[in-house]
């Protein structure tokens, strides 16, 4: 099994100096006879006659015993570490103190504070039956909370006004899709809060994801608004509901470019209620995608492009379907 | 270092890719670059990216690298087993190495069941049967060194052997071999024995 000849285990011998310079020429001739130095012969008697003595070569070659590895291994058996820990301090290693702490975001809040509860068949009726009707007269005005949340923005915020506000939200909606169909990190990052960044984004490292925004069918509209604060009193978040109702085309490709949900000629129509939230204490915050409220009377989504469906990190946050 | 050197302000090292700026390109094109030796370079594989296939296109089939590092077994031994399951489908691949008994047919199996899993959850695979062993071989891992004592003071150093496994599993039927007879063969060699000509000639 260990084809090769042992070798023979020596001690190393290594150059050294010669010990008897006096006798330099007779031990110069006896360890090689090539490298004699005749000059100095020479001049031997007339230096020690001038008791000046000049030191020889500094080292000698000397033919030393073939140095066999010997693994590191060897003297390993029966010891106990002594202290690994204060080898390391004594070569001068630092180790970086752990922190043993989980990092906590203030930029955004956990949530969605006092979810907007979106009225049951909405957009399913017209506007002009009786049903209809009775759901438009609901609006935010009714709602007081969410008045005072609105009076509160205000404060911080002085252009903010609720018409506006639902454009630039659905605004700030396209182009975080355009952001993540691109995967463009930092635009994404200042269209999108950091809670809904992971459910935007996990799972689609390796895919390929064609969105587009065909057309809004209907004006967005700000339905619900709530201003909790976290942890300290004054530190409050504004948290805007704007619904949506427009035709967008997705389309999902998996990491071998093979559709995996979606088409990209198809547009789906979809009624989506988006939070979008900002850090009103602090001066440059901005208005960002928080999440999403999907309503338990959602219709069902499209089947994956899959015979068995395995319940993995697919994008769902993305596809709701109204109507089919 | 000596890269930038040569190079010098015109380049960016990036740690696999040399772009370089300028007209240098040509004499520098040549350029080997080594790749460091921390690298898992299988792995990395997993992480290509195809752009989407058009409908008419046929479907590319989904391919999962995998692999398991420094096991303790030879790499010769482990490289047996590797050949035998080369070209098998995964369930079959799979009941032949339950059954073997070597050493490295557990760990191989365990391998294979892993990156079977993997194929299914994260690389969109549908079917998990329908999957093959494309390549699958054997490396040198890293070895520890110890001193094996002979008689009259005499030593060897003995090397604790340790070996990589690497398998690539695609999505569909393992392709079949094409089988030659030796009629198949007469031929071709009595073709290439007819297809011989002078070139130059009249």
């Amino acid at each position: 099994m260990w084809c090769f000849k042992p070798e023979r285990i020596y001690p190393e011998a290594a150059f050294h100096l010669p010990y008897n310079w006096g006798k330099m020429a007779t031990s110069l001739t006896r360890t090689f006879g090539s490298l004699r130095i005749v000059a100095r012969r020479g001049l031997k008697n007339a230096e020690l006659a001038l008791n000046i003595q000049h030191p020889g070569p500094l080292f000698l070659p000397v033919r030393t015993k073939k140095r066999h590895f010997i693994p590191p291994a060897v003297g390993m058996k029966g010891k106990k570490e002594e202290n690994p820990e204060a080898k390391a301090r004594a070569a001068g290693i630092v180790f970086r103190q752990q922190y043993l702490e989980r990092p906590i975001n203030i930029a955004c809040s956990a949530g969605v504070f006092d979810p907007y509860i979106p009225p049951e068949g909405d957009a399913r009726l017209s506007t002009l039956s009786k049903e209809g009707l009775r759901q438009r007269t609901e609006q935010i005005r009714q709602s007081a909370a969410s008045q005072l949340a609105i009076r509160k923005v205000k404060e911080y915020d002085s252009q903010f006004s609720t018409k506006t506000f639902a454009e630039q939200a659905q605004e700030i909606f396209i182009e975080a899709h355009n952001a993540l169909t691109q995967f463009n990190k930092e635009k994404l990052h200042s269209l999108v809060t950091e809670r809904c960044y992971p459910e935007m984004t996990r799972g689609n490292r390796y895919k390929t994801i064609r969105w587009r925004f065909v057309e809004s069918l209907e004006p967005p509209r700000v339905v619900h608004a709530r201003c909790p604060d976290m942890v300290t009193k004054g530190n409050l978040y504004g948290q805007v509901t704007v619904r949506m109702h427009s035709k967008q085309t997705l389309a999902i490709y998996d990491r071998f470019g093979r559709l995996m949900l979606g088409s990209e000629e198809q547009p789906k129509d979809v009624l989506e209620y988006l939070v979008i939230e900002r850090h009103l204490v602090n001066p440059y915050s901005r208005w960002r995608l928080h999440g999403k409220i999907v309503p338990s009377w959602a219709p069902p989504k499209d089947p994956v492009i899959k015979v068995t469906v395995y319940f993995g990190p697919l994008i769902i946050f993305l596809f709701r379907l109204l109507d089919g | 270092m000596f890269l930038s050197a040569v190079l010098g302000p015109l380049a960016t090292l990036n740690p696999n890719k040399l772009q370089v700026l300028g007209g240098a390109s040509q004499q520098l094109s040549c350029l080997h670059t080594s790749i460091s030796l921390d690298d898992k370079h299988w792995e990395k594989n997993n992480r290509k990216v195809y752009p989407p296939q058009l409908p008419e296109e046929p479907r590319r089939p989904a391919e999962v690298y995998h692999s398991r590092r420094q096991i303790k077994y030879s790499k010769d031994k482990m490289w047996y087993l590797a050949k035998m399951i080369k070209g098998m489908s995964i369930d079959e691949a799979i009941a032949q190495l339950e059954f073997n008994d070597k050493k490295g047919a557990k760990v191989m199996r365990e391998v294979l069941l892993e990156a079977q899993e993997m194929a299914v959850k994260n690389h969109n695979v549908e079917y998990k049967s329908n999957l093959y062993v494309a390549e699958s071989f054997s490396g040198k891992g890293q070895y520890l060194k110890r001193i094996r004592y002979h008689g009259r003071g005499m030593f060897g150093i003995m090397d604790k052997v340790y070996c990589h496994y690497f398998v690539k599993l695609v999505e569909g039927v393992p392709p079949k071999p094409e089988e030659r007879t030796g009629f198949d063969q007469a031929k071709e060699y009595v073709q290439g024995l007819k297809n011989r000509t002078i070139i130059h000639s009249l």
